[in-house]
């Protein structure tokens, strides 16, 4: 299917705060109540529409278990955007940002967009990490944040939208050298015009059903 | 060689006159000024003359060497030739393969190279050494570093691989390599992933991550698809690595639209015939149809499975292949991957197996394709392994879709001729319910079995087809599971009561056998025929209808006899009372086992006994003799006691006491066969020698008895004729007294 772009993402953040369960509720908009471990690296891709045009994700959710932190490393370099998550309902997981942020900052090409998200905000009886804490450390640090929820679903759309359109816009800027593709960006094949036959309509927006090619 | 030695003799210095310093001297020196000389030219030129040595002294050099060359390629960094010879030299250590120079020196142990592999990576950090050397824009050195972390991974591919995962940026640095303009060190970096990512499912990812499929189509495409050279190869087989059973890896190539990008690669130009297929183009194309393969894989989860058949339809793909499969000139074993991999593409899903069943052969008259592959797969001309990919391919055309089916049968149908199809049907269902099942569902299937069955031409074909028609139908019930309710085992059998008739069924089902064409193909598994036309009936379908001939006739005439039900439930009932015949028949041969035992050990007891009555006879005769013996002096003396007397009364009472021992002896002997005879008769039924035995036995014991008797009475008459003389006789009974029995 033609694109006008492609971006390639990562989700990044400790076991357990709800990445896999992100990408699934983005990708399949289905959530998964029990913790399936990530081993390594998972792929998942969704297409989505910004500013009228059709821009494919790419996203590799990672492992967030320490053991897998080296393979984790090695996606920063080609990655355009990253979503680094945590559980607003376990304050470890909000104090490992910084740890989180350094390896980012020093593997990842220096234009990646990086959104924070304050995960599981449907447990807001259990909330562990204050949504101004989050905020704070998003102004502090230059992050794009939002706090989600993949089990309802709130914001998440958002959040990986969101972080498209940061994309986009560095790319209008000229910030981003579009033709390396180790930047994680591509250009479509047929670069702007709308492809020809096959399923899958651009509707504004940009909720394609997942699951389609 | 002189060359060599003139060159360590410069390094070295000139040896002491008179002696030749020995290899490993000469390594060791080398090794020493490599490492502590303060000179670089020093360190180089060391270098230089350890790598020559390496080939042909690679334990010596390695032995001794092995750190100060690491040592080299951390401290003289800068020196890009120095690091060069290091490389070379460790590449050279620690290889795989054996040198020619090394064939004479057989004390060098196989395995090397893996244990100064081993040696050389028990520090992580050498290996961090190596990938920093990636970075070297250097020519040689880039290519040394990536040759040595070939012949690494060679010997030690899953330690290496961890060690490789575990630096930040390991892969990434490799992955670079691949956009290297000189082509050398590209194909070189194709070896190294292709070994890098072997198994490796972190490492295949990562690769995938760092945009492997554009690097690797975009090679492809540059070296001319399946006409470029090897290169083409190596990069389908690092995707080949890269996909197979990784399904984050297929998603990603899937969603990355690469599957579009494979297409080229089956385009063959229309004059190929001519040209001809050169090995390289052979293995260019097996090697993406294995990757077509890999991505339809039966072992995948079948949502991707199904993604990938659409997205192949839907780009051409699956068109482009069958074009293979109709072109000309295309050599067998692609012909064979090609069909298998249809197969495939097609398998379970409706869209594509539709596409296939639409597909016209360009033959004259033409004809569908599918029907061109099943009289392939029937003929034996045709090389076996592309029959059976035929017939997977059928397979997958059928599976999990009626349509095709209907379709399929339909096509076969009308064409009465083509009695070959039927014999491939009967191959097809005989043994096999699911198929029977799946053909009983085919609307008009069984209608035209019947009416071919019933029909009254009498043309020699159609008297074939009529036969074929029959034997299917007989298939159809014997091989039925009554899942189809239309056609159960007893609405088929009631149909053919009613349409045909029993007899004219047996009949028709008799003809084929009767045929002219089955008795010659019946012969020879080779087709020995004149024209394809009298190709009707082949080897195979024989041996297959004459192992089920029989079975088929007596299962229909029974069948309508009892019915089914009845059948099997009178069957269970025989196979309970041979069962239970079989267990009593053991239980009786167990018995007579032992009683044959027994009798052997009654036999043996019996020999003893009679040895031993023969004893006692002998023993009998001898008191005999002696009593008479002794009784002579007595008679003419009869008158008053003399000592003579007292000495005859003794002597009388130790014959006595012999004659106790003796009644003793045969009291027991009496038990002894009483014992016997009592075991005799338990074992007389099963053992009817005994018996005889028993009656000698019995003769002898009587005999025995009897001269018994006759002592004993000889001594009465003794003791009376000792009373006769005044002489007192002492009874037995106080001895009996002491004796109780
Ligand atoms: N209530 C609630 N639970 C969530 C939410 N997101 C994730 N979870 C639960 O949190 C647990 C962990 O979620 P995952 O998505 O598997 O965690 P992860 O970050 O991928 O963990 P790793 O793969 O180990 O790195 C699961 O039991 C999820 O059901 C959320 O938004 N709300
Ligand atoms: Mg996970």
């Amino acid at each position: 299917m033609a694109y006008a772009y492609l971006f390639k993402y990562i989700i990044i953040g400790d076991t357990g705060v709800g990445k896999s369960c992100l990408l699934l509720q983005f990708t399949d908009k289905r959530f998964q109540p029990v913790h399936d471990l990530t081993i390594g690296v998972e792929f998942g891709a969704r297409m989505i529409t910004i500013d009228g045009k059709q821009i494919k994700l790419q996203i590799w959710d990672t492992a967030g278990q320490e053991a897998f932190r080296s393979i984790t490393r090695s996606y920063y370099r080609g990655a355009a955007g990253a979503l680094l998550v945590y559980d607003i309902t376990r304050r470890e997981t909000f104090n490992h940002l910084t740890t989180w942020l350094e390896d980012a900052r020093q593997h990842s090409n220096s234009n990646m967009v990086i959104m924070l998200i304050g995960n599981k905000s449907d447990l807001e009886s259990r909330r562990e990490v204050k949504k101004e804490e989050g905020e704070a450390f998003a102004r502090e640090h230059g992050l794009v944040f939002m706090e989600t929820s993949a089990k309802t679903a709130a914001n998440v759309e958002e959040a990986f939208i969101n972080t498209a359109k940061e994309i986009y816009e560095k790319i209008q800027e000229g910030v981003f050298d579009i033709n390396n593709e180790a930047n994680g960006i591509k250009i479509g094949p047929q670069h702007s015009t709308a492809g020809a036959g096959g399923a899958g309509g651009a509707g504004a927006g940009g909720a394609p059903p997942g699951g389609c090619c | 060689m002189n060359f060599l030695k003139s060159g360590i003799k410069t390094v070295l210095g000139a040896p002491e006159p008179g002696q030749q310093p020995s290899v490993a001297e000469t390594v060791e020196r080398l090794v020493e000024r490599a490492s502590n000389s303060t000179l670089l030219e020093d360190r180089r030129d060391a270098c230089r003359a350890l790598k020559a040595l390496s080939r042909k002294y690679r334990l010596e050099v390695g032995a001794q060497g092995l750190d100060t060359l690491r040592q080299i390629l951390e401290l003289d960094r800068a020196d890009n030739e120095t690091i060069n010879y290091a490389l070379d030299t460790l590449n050279n250590v620690v290889s795989p393969s054996q040198f020619e120079d090394e064939e004479d020196k057989p004390h060098i142990p196989m395995n090397i190279g893996d244990q100064f592999t081993e040696m050389f990576i028990k520090d992580p950090h050498n290996i961090q050494l190596i990938l920093d050397l990636l970075d070297e824009y250097d020519f040689r050195v880039r290519l040394s570093a990536v040759q040595f972390l070939i012949s690494l991974l060679t010997n030690r591919t899953k330690d290496i691989q961890e060690i490789i995962l575990d630096k930040p940026m390991g892969v990434s640095k490799m992955m670079d390599l691949l956009g290297d303009t000189r082509e050398v060190i590209r194909n070189e970096t194709l070896l190294l992933l292709i070994k890098l990512t072997k198994g490796n499912a972190n490492i295949q990812k990562i690769v995938a991550f760092e945009n492997a499929f554009d690097r690797l189509f975009e090679i492809v495409s540059s070296e001319g698809y399946s006409d470029g050279g090897i290169i083409v190869e190596d990069c389908l087989l690092l995707m080949l690595n890269l996909l197979k059973n990784n399904s984050s890896n297929i998603n990603f190539f899937k969603e990355g639209s690469y599957i579009q990008k494979m297409l080229p690669m089956f385009n063959i130009p229309e004059e190929s015939e001519e040209i001809g297929w050169s090995p390289q183009k052979v293995s260019n194309l097996h090697c993406m149809l294995q990757l077509v393969r890999t991505l339809v894989s039966p072992s995948n989860s079948a949502q991707i499975i199904s993604n990938c058949q659409k997205i192949m339809k839907n780009v051409g793909l699956l068109d482009a292949m069958c074009n293979i499969l109709m072109a000309s000139g295309v050599p067998a074993d692609i012909l064979t991957e090609t069909i298998n991999s249809v197969g495939e593409v097609v398998r379970g899903e409706g869209s594509n197996q539709e596409f296939i069943g639409n597909v016209i052969a360009p033959s004259y008259p033409p004809r569908p394709a599918i029907i061109v592959l099943l009289m392939s797969m029937v003929n034996e001309k045709q090389p076996f392994p592309l029959r059976c990919a035929v017939l997977y391919c059928f397979q997958c055309y059928l599976s999990h879709n009626e349509m095709s089916q209907a379709n399929l049968v339909q096509t076969l149908l009308p064409s009465s001729s083509d009695v070959a199809l039927l014999m491939l049907l009967s191959q097809w269902m005989s043994h096999c319910p699911a198929a029977v099942s799946a053909f009983l569902q085919v609307p008009g299937g069984v209608g035209y079995l019947v009416n071919q069955t019933s029909s009254n031409e009498h043309d020699d074909n159609e008297c074939l087809l009529q036969g074929l028609s029959a034997f299917l139908l007989a298939i159809c019930i014997n091989f039925n599971d009554d899942s189809v309710a239309s056609y159960t085992r007893d609405s088929l059998k009631q149909l053919l009561l009613k349409r045909v008739g029993m007899e004219l069924f047996c009949a028709k089902l008799g003809e084929v056998s009767r045929h002219e064409l089955y008795n010659k193909a019946a012969k020879h598994p080779q087709l020995r025929v004149a024209s394809p036309k009298e190709v009707l009936i082949d080897y195979e379908f024989c041996r297959l209808f004459k192992s089920l001939e029989s079975v088929l006739g007596h299962s229909l005439a029974e069948r309508r006899a009892n019915g089914a039900e009845a059948d099997e439930a009178e069957l269970e009932q025989y196979k309970a009372l041979i069962r239970q015949q079989d267990a009593r028949l053991h239980e009786l041969v167990h018995q007579l086992d032992a009683l044959a035992g027994q009798a052997r050990e009654l036999q043996s007891t019996l020999n003893d006994s009679l040895a031993a009555n023969s004893l006692l006879k002998d023993e009998n005769t001898l008191l005999k003799a002696q009593v008479s013996a002794n009784s002579i002096p007595i008679q003419p003396k009869p008158t008053q006691p003399d000592p003579k007397l007292v000495q005859y009364e003794e002597r009388m009472l130790q014959l006595n006491g012999e004659v106790f021992r003796l009644n003793e002896e045969v009291t027991r002997l009496n038990g002894e066969v009483d014992r016997l005879n009592g075991e005799l008769k338990t074992a007389k039924d099963a053992e009817k020698n005994s018996a005889e035995e028993l009656e000698k036995l019995k003769k002898d014991q009587d005999d025995l008895l009897y001269l018994l008797a006759n002592y004993d009475s000889k001594t009465n008459e003794y003791k009376m004729r000792l009373l006769q003389l005044g002489e007192p006789v002492e009874d037995d009974e106080p001895a009996e007294e002491d004796n109780p029995t």
